[in-house]
């Protein structure tokens, strides 16, 4: 016989607790509860059955894992949060009993909390850690960007807090330029999206993708718990520096790096970091070098032979930042000075380095000079053109691009005003400058090449800023192809349409009443390969074969032309009318068999076909309009001729 | 002998106060009292006469004897000495006693200056031990042989001689062997009040140079009972009316009755009330039987508890409190324990002190730095490496979804068609905010300096925050197939053909009254069709001419169905509270006329009469039922008979072989369902009652099996056997039409809720495919006679064709195919297709609808 199963001892039932029942068997109040779960990871489930998780109740609740309360129960977290309370009991009898010596010694012993532990078992690899690293980095990056003194009653964020997050991301970026390897920028109405690969757990490489506002004053709304955000960040901040931690020992380097008081004190944002090699384990570093270091270091070797130099001096830039403040642009005499220097290690470690800035596009601006106008973000734009290879001037170090000491190694002027012709010529003083827009950086980062500047230049009408993440399925923009080909012949085909469509509206009607006699002998006037053609208008292989096949016919090429235009015409109505023949026979039996599908079956197929409809509908929506605004602009353009 | 009697008389006058002392423990005192008895009597003696000294040789003697056998001598001993005066105890005992006792207190009177103080210590004494040590035995004992000799020196100063030393010794020896501890108080009590009986000897009355020693009045001390009381009646707590016919009303405590008190009658009782000022501050004494006036102390006292205060007047309930631990002074009078302190309470510990000088010493040498701070673990180090394993998948491991990348929509500058337009903005403005698609609106900027700053930055993380940790988590499978692989893979229509497609012939009705009903004859040459106007017109079927009709003038005609014996031309039609058999004879064939006219009069030629109950046991109930013959003119154009029917007949159906029709009428209770037999004009009325109104009835094909259709279930039922074989439950919520397969094992079951319900009657009680394809209520559902089709009709003015194909193997299913629509009824006050019959033979379809018209359609 079958083994009894009772109510409530099997199943969703025992799966499932509720909030309620695990505040009671924690015993914990709610914002302990809360910043367990917060820093643990636990979150609450959505039973299939609620009812039955419920215990056959059906009132709300939020439901969690029961097992993931169950191992909260040893959590040394929890302990620690007792321990807290405890001591905050004992300081403050103490201080109000004016016993200040014990208060001293209870603080003195007052109970830290450490969650490296937690990030460890959160994030067992370093790549689920890296996988995870987006919303951590945006955090962080907004956290940076609060007032550092605090607004009353709004934010109550310490400092010091503020502070750290703002190490943080300039230690994340210091990272991401000494191994090039930012790979996507995108400007939003949001922020800066930037995107890093970074080699994981066993050296495959992670996408991490991350939001930075643009620096303007945060807007705080007052319905957000600071208490909240301020959790998350603990952990988010303990995550990160163990992340860098490993990025920062991976490439050889000292962690954290030393940041140069002055030079931050100046504004200087990521320059005012020098990156220290680890010398001590360098040695070591040498035999126990992994076997994938060495593909790397030698696949650098083969691919970027002349890359290399300007990594040696990429990398060694920053061990001489106080060499000479008043120049940002540090590579050239840097290089000199360590070249010299320690000529036999920084060759065999910057291989090393150079192993993901050997791809092509991690060079795209090695060969420029960036000089940095004060409008735009040196933040933002720094951080790209250094993790590309290029140089930057900024304005700190030249309030003019002509008045620096490096004016004449200056390639690129990043200007985001509108400035005449002569103005421009003026300041270039006989050197040859290119100015462009900042967005020109971001487009050519995102296309990997190093785009035309005729579109960028300063005060002109960009060109549209694309994200580079679209294409995932969602919708598709063949006109706004990179080569813009394709959309060029398109165009023409839709003005020769359009131009047919008025001669041919007359004679619809006369066309309409023999269309069967035409359409049977039709076929057979015109030659097979122009039939082809016609068919696929599209194809240039096919028109190609047409063409050449006239010639041999000895048709003349306006013949050809006229030939190919009926016959494409012809077979347009045919297919329009054998897919609407098609269509109505396929409705009604379509229609006839849907009476036999199964409830759920049918809801699902609603669903879907209502899901694509929207989409196709979404998509026809932004098609529609692009072409109206596209006609609209010929006709101006048309009218501005005459 | 005399001192005998007085030792005698002492135990008894012993035993009067104590009379609740078991008797036990006063022969066990006895001998004990003996002795110390001895030390008094010698005091004495040195006042009184020489026979004290031969009291005291029989004293000793007495104690001798003791000595060899201790208890029962001493007790046959004191019988002896009751038995040796008979006279004496039985004389005048109560006056002799009262005597004895009034000279004894008298003397003791006497005594009582020297004895009094000495008591009063003892008391103390007793008073203490038990009070504090009452379970120390031994230290009663020393207490004891503290006493005795105080008492002796006290007593007896000149006492001492060897001789009583023994005698004591023994005496105590005796007493604490034999007494309990818990008797030994009572027994020192007793022991020590003998020793201070002073009686003095008073020449006796009854014997002429006797004497008798009189005892002192017992002062009751504060240990008797009687110390709290001060009631002269002794009786103690027994019913007074015990002493209702005695003169007196008890004793005192000397044994001296108490006389009744005399009592006044009513009068005096009244007089005395009235009279007496505090008579109403006097209370019943019930022992003494006389009012005793209340003193101002005791009326006090009452007053007190009635207003529920401390009956003690000297009670202050608001005295200061003292602080008896932590007052000044610390005023700690009482000890709480009489335990000594411990040692370990003002002796350091060594232990302690081992510790603390490890601690010095570890401070000496270096090895402890007070105040350091401790080693701390780095705040980041490595804690991933190439060893690392993620988690084990598991079912209940959720990550976080991530945050999708942003698309071109949300760029700064956007392709132009990206914008939204004003009212776009508006709409989008106008949302709540969880509906929105997006949470911004896209806006185009000309220049990077000219983005504003994003105003809801901190909100957006704030809520993503809010989403990592509240929000609950479930996962969710994306199908990624073709919708149209949902649908199901069926024969296409074509392949099963034949099956109506096309509206052949219409049969117009006049004033395109409704058309309820409709029917074909069996041979399909005629169609018969009931209109709302009362007319059953029969039309030819291939020309659409109506040939015949019928006026029935009885309102609607509600249903029509011919008989489905093709040698006989039968049609059945309905009206109000009426069953038409009808017959076009004209357009039939001769033969066919003749039998026809014979099958429906041998009904009347049977029975000779014009009205007729039904033949057989069925008769009771069936009252209401007529058999009529119509009138000659109406016999001519065709009426044959007339069942008049309770209620209003809805539908009417034959049994295969044309001889039974059913009829289901609404308003008829339990007579809505008749069977009737055309040939013996007989009505059965099958049902008793019916659970739920009956909407169809259908009979089996092939069995003798019934079924009928209630709102909801439909019931199948062995009329041969008379009993319920089935219940179909149809989930359906009003059945509108059945129609049972002609293989007998599928029937079909149409609903206003707008569902076909197909059931396999092998398979079980529950529909096996329940489809739902029209728009409207359900009319009717048929199944063509012949072919693998079935028809359905409803109120959206359609008519859905399906092709059926039902197996001989059981272990497949019925294959249903839907075939075609077929669209051209209109639809007229929300009513569509009203009633469809198949042709008997070809793949065609009668179709009748509310826009007045009939339909053939064919393939």
């Amino acid at each position: 016989m079958a083994k009894i199963k009772r109510r409530g001892e099997s199943g969703a039932a025992k799966n499932y607790t509720t909030r309620n029942q695990a505040l009671k068997k924690l015993q914990v109040s709610l914002s302990d509860f809360r910043r367990l779960c917060i820093l643990k990871g636990i979150y609450p489930r959505e039973p299939l059955h609620k009812k039955r998780a419920n215990k056959g109740s059906s009132a709300p609740a939020s439901f969690y894992y029961h097992k993931d309360i169950q191992y909260l129960l040893h959590e040394p977290l929890l302990q620690k949060f007792r321990e807290h309370k405890a001591f905050a009991k004992k300081l403050a009898r103490a201080v109000g009993r004016q016993e200040w010596g014990l208060a001293k010694n209870l603080e003195d012993s007052k109970p830290v909390t450490r969650l490296d532990h937690i990030v460890k078992e959160r994030y067992p690899t370093f790549t689920l850690a890296l996988q995870d690293l987006a919303d951590p980095l945006n955090l962080v990056h907004l956290f940076s960007t609060l007032p550092t003194n605090p607004i009353p009653g709004k934010t109550l964020v310490p400092t010091e807090v503020i502070a750290e997050c703002g190490r943080l991301i300039n230690e994340w970026k210091v990272w991401a330029i000494r191994t090039h390897s930012l790979r996507k920028v995108f400007l939003g109405i949001k922020g800066v999206y930037y995107e890093a690969e970074v080699p994981g757990h066993g050296g495959d490489l992670i996408k991490v993708r991350w939001l930075e506002g643009y620096e303007f004053q945060q807007h705080v709304p007052t319905d957000v718990d600071f208490r909240i955000l301020l959790t998350f960040l603990e952990l988010y901040r303990t995550m990160i520096s163990f992340v860098l931690y490993k990025l920062y020992t991976e490439e050889n380097l000292v962690y954290p790096p030393p940041l140069d008081v002055e030079q931050d004190g100046r504004g200087e944002t990521v320059g005012a970091f020098r990156l220290v090699e680890n010398k001590a384990t360098g040695a070591s570093a040498e035999t126990g070098v992994s076997k994938k270091a060495v593909k790397r270091a030698i696949a650098g070797i083969a691919a970027s032979g002349a890359a290399t130099v300007e990594d040696e001096e990429d990398v060694d830039m920053e061990d001489s930042a106080d060499a000479d403040e008043d120049f940002v642009e540090r590579p050239s005499k840097a290089a000199d000075e360590d070249v010299a220097g320690s000529a036999p290690l920084p060759t065999y470690t910057s291989l090393l380095a150079s192993g993901p800035s050997s791809s092509k596009q991690a060079l795209l601006f090695s060969p420029y000079t960036f000089y940095l106008s004060r409008e735009t973000s040196s933040r933002t734009w720094e951080f790209v053109i250094r993790a590309l290879g290029g140089k930057v001037v900024t304005s700190l170090a030249a309030p003019t691009p002509g008045s620096g000491p490096h004016a004449d190694t200056i390639t690129h002027v990043l200007i985001d005003r509108p400035m005449t012709d002569e103005r421009r010529r003026e300041m270039e003083a006989g050197r040859k400058w290119t100015w462009v827009q900042p967005q020109w950086v971001a487009d050519c980062v995102n296309q990997r090449k190093v785009l035309g500047t005729g579109e960028y230049a300063p005060g002109q009408l960009l060109p549209p800023h694309l994200s580079p993440w679209d294409g995932e399925g969602e919708v598709e923009r063949p006109w706004l192809g990179i080569d813009g080909e394709p959309a060029v012949v398109e165009e023409e085909e839709d003005e020769d349409v359009e131009v047919d469509a008025e001669v041919a509206s007359e004679d619809e009607d006369e066309e309409d009443e023999d269309e069967d006699k035409e359409n049977a002998p039709e076929p057979a006037a015109f030659p097979p390969a122009l039939l082809a053609a016609a068919q696929k208008p599209a194809d240039k292989a096919l028109l190609h074969a047409a063409e050449l096949e006239a010639e041999a016919n000895g048709t003349s090429h306006t013949a050809f032309r006229a030939q190919l235009k009926e016959a494409t015409k012809a077979h347009g109505k045919a297919a329009t009318k054998a897919k609407a023949t098609a269509k109505a026979t396929g409705k009604a039996d379509e229609d006839l068999r849907k009476i036999m599908m199964s409830n759920k079956k049918a809801k699902l197929y609603e669903k879907m076909k209502y899901g694509n409809a929207e989409r196709q509908a979404e998509k026809e929506k932004l098609e529609s309009r692009r072409k109206e605004i596209e006609k609209m602009a010929r006709k101006a353009a048309r009218s501005g001729k005459k | 002998m005399a001192p005998r009697s007085v030792s005698a008389g002492s135990s008894r006058t012993r035993a009067g106060p104590s009379k609740a002392a078991p008797k036990a423990s006063t022969k066990a005192a006895a001998p004990a009292a003996a002795a110390p008895a001895n030390t008094r009597s010698r005091k004495r003696a040195a006042e009184a006469s020489p026979e004290v000294e031969e009291d005291d040789e029989a004293f000793a003697v007495g104690g001798e004897l003791e000595l060899s056998d201790e208890g029962e001598d001493d007790e046959d001993e004191e019988d002896e000495d009751e038995e040796a005066f008979p006279e004496l105890d039985s004389g005048s005992e109560d006056e002799l006693e009262g005597d004895d006792e009034q000279e004894v207190d008298g003397d003791d009177e006497n005594d009582m200056g020297d004895s009094s103080d000495e008591e009063i210590l003892n008391d103390e004494d007793d008073g203490d031990e038990s009070g504090y040590n009452t379970s120390d035995i031994e230290a009663m004992y020393e207490d004891d042989d503290d006493d005795t000799p105080d008492s002796s020196v006290l007593g007896s100063p000149s006492s001492g001689t060897r001789e009583l030393d023994v005698d004591e010794k023994l005496s105590r020896m005796i007493a604490r062997n034999t007494v309990k501890p818990d008797d030994s108080l009572g027994a020192e009590g007793q022991i020590s009040q003998a020793k201070k009986s002073h009686g003095k000897l008073v020449p006796s009355k009854l014997v002429p140079g006797g004497y008798r020693r009189e005892y002192d009045e017992i002062e009751a001390g504060y240990g008797s009972e009687s110390s709290t009381e001060d009631n002269p009646n002794t009786i103690g707590n027994i019913p007074i009316e015990w002493y209702d016919d005695m003169p007196h009303i008890g004793y005192d405590v000397d044994g001296r009755k108490i006389f009744r008190p005399a009592k006044g009658d009513e009068l005096d009782k009244f007089l005395a009330n009235t009279t007496t000022l505090d008579a109403w501050t006097s209370a019943e004494d019930r022992l003494m039987q006389k009012n005793v006036v209340l003193s101002d102390k005791e009326l006090d006292i009452i007053r007190r508890i009635v207003q529920a205060e401390n009956p003690d007047a000297d009670f202050d309930p608001y005295q200061p409190t003292i602080e008896w631990f932590t007052g000044e002074g610390q005023e700690r009078i009482m000890p709480l324990s009489a335990a000594p302190e411990p040692k370990r309470r003002f002796v350091p510990s060594k232990w302690e002190h081992a510790k603390v000088m490890k601690i010095v010493k570890a401070i000496r040498e270096g090895r402890i730095t007070p105040g350091k701070p401790t080693a701390k673990k780095p705040t980041v180090y490595g804690i991933w490496s190439e060893s690392d394993q993620p988690h084990q998948e598991h079912a209940m491991y959720m990550p976080a979804p991530q945050l999708p990348p942003p698309k071109t929509a949300e760029s700064y500058n956007p392709p132009a068609e990206y914008v939204p337009t004003a009212e776009e903005k508006a709409e989008w403005e106008e949302m709540d905010k969880e509906d929105r698609k997006t949470d911004f609106l896209p806006a185009k900027y000309d220049a990077l300096r000219l983005v504003p700053g994003y105003k809801n930055l901190v909100q957006e993380r704030f809520e993503r925050c809010l989403d990592l940790y509240l929000a609950p988590r479930t996962r969710r499978v994306k199908l990624n197939i073709d919708p149209e692989s949902l649908i199901p893979k069926l024969p296409a229509p074509r392949e099963l053909r034949p099956f109506p497609t096309t509206s052949c012939v219409q049969y117009r009705h006049p004033g395109d009254t409704r058309v309820r009903s409709v029917s074909l004859s069996p041979k399909g040459d005629w169609l018969a069709s009931g209109s709302e106007d009362g007319v059953v017109r029969v039309w030819d079927v291939a020309t659409g001419r109506e040939v015949w009709r019928w006026n029935l003038k009885g309102g609607p005609v509600q249903h029509v169905a011919w008989s489905p014996n093709a040698d006989e031309c039968l049609l059945a039609a309905l009206v109000e509270h009426r069953v038409a058999i009808l017959a076009p004879l004209a357009l039939v064939a001769p033969a066919v006329a003749a039998a026809t006219l014979t099958h429906a009069n041998t009904g009347f030629a049977a029975s000779a009469a014009t009205t007729k109950m039904g033949a057989g046991s069925e008769t009771k109930g069936v009252e209401a039922i007529k058999w009529v013959r119509p009138t000659e003119l109406a016999r001519e154009r065709g009426e044959l008979v007339y069942v008049d029917v309770p209620g209003t007949p809805k539908q009417v159906t034959w049994h295969r072989k044309g001889d039974y029709f059913s009829t289901v009428a609404t308003e008829a209770a339990n007579k809505s369902v008749l069977i009737h037999q055309l040939g013996k004009h007989a009505t059965q009325c099958p049902f008793k009652k019916t659970n739920g109104a009956v909407q169809r009835v259908a009979f089996h094909p092939s069995k003798p099996w019934f079924f009928a259709a209630t709102q909801r279930y439909v019931r199948l039922y062995d009329l041969a056997a008379q009993k319920l074989v089935r219940t179909f439950m149809t989930g359906l919520k009003w059945i509108s039409s059945l129609d049972v397969h002609p293989g007998g094992d599928n029937i079909i079951v149409g609903s206003y809720d707008k569902k076909l319900a197909w059931f396999d009657m092998d398979v079980g009680n529950k529909p096996y495919k329940t489809l739902r394809y029209h728009s409207r209520a359900l009319r009717s559902v048929v199944f063509h006679p012949k072919l693998p089709l079935f028809a359905s009709a409803s109120d959206d003015g359609t008519i859905h064709i399906f092709h059926a194909t039902v197996y001989d193997d059981l272990n497949m299913n019925p294959l249903i195919v839907p075939l075609k629509i077929l669209r051209g009824h209109r639809i007229t006050d929300t009513l569509g297709v009203l009633d469809v019959r198949w042709h008997p033979e070809k793949p065609w379809l009668v179709s009748s609808g509310a826009d007045g018209e009939c339909r053939l359609w064919c393939s």
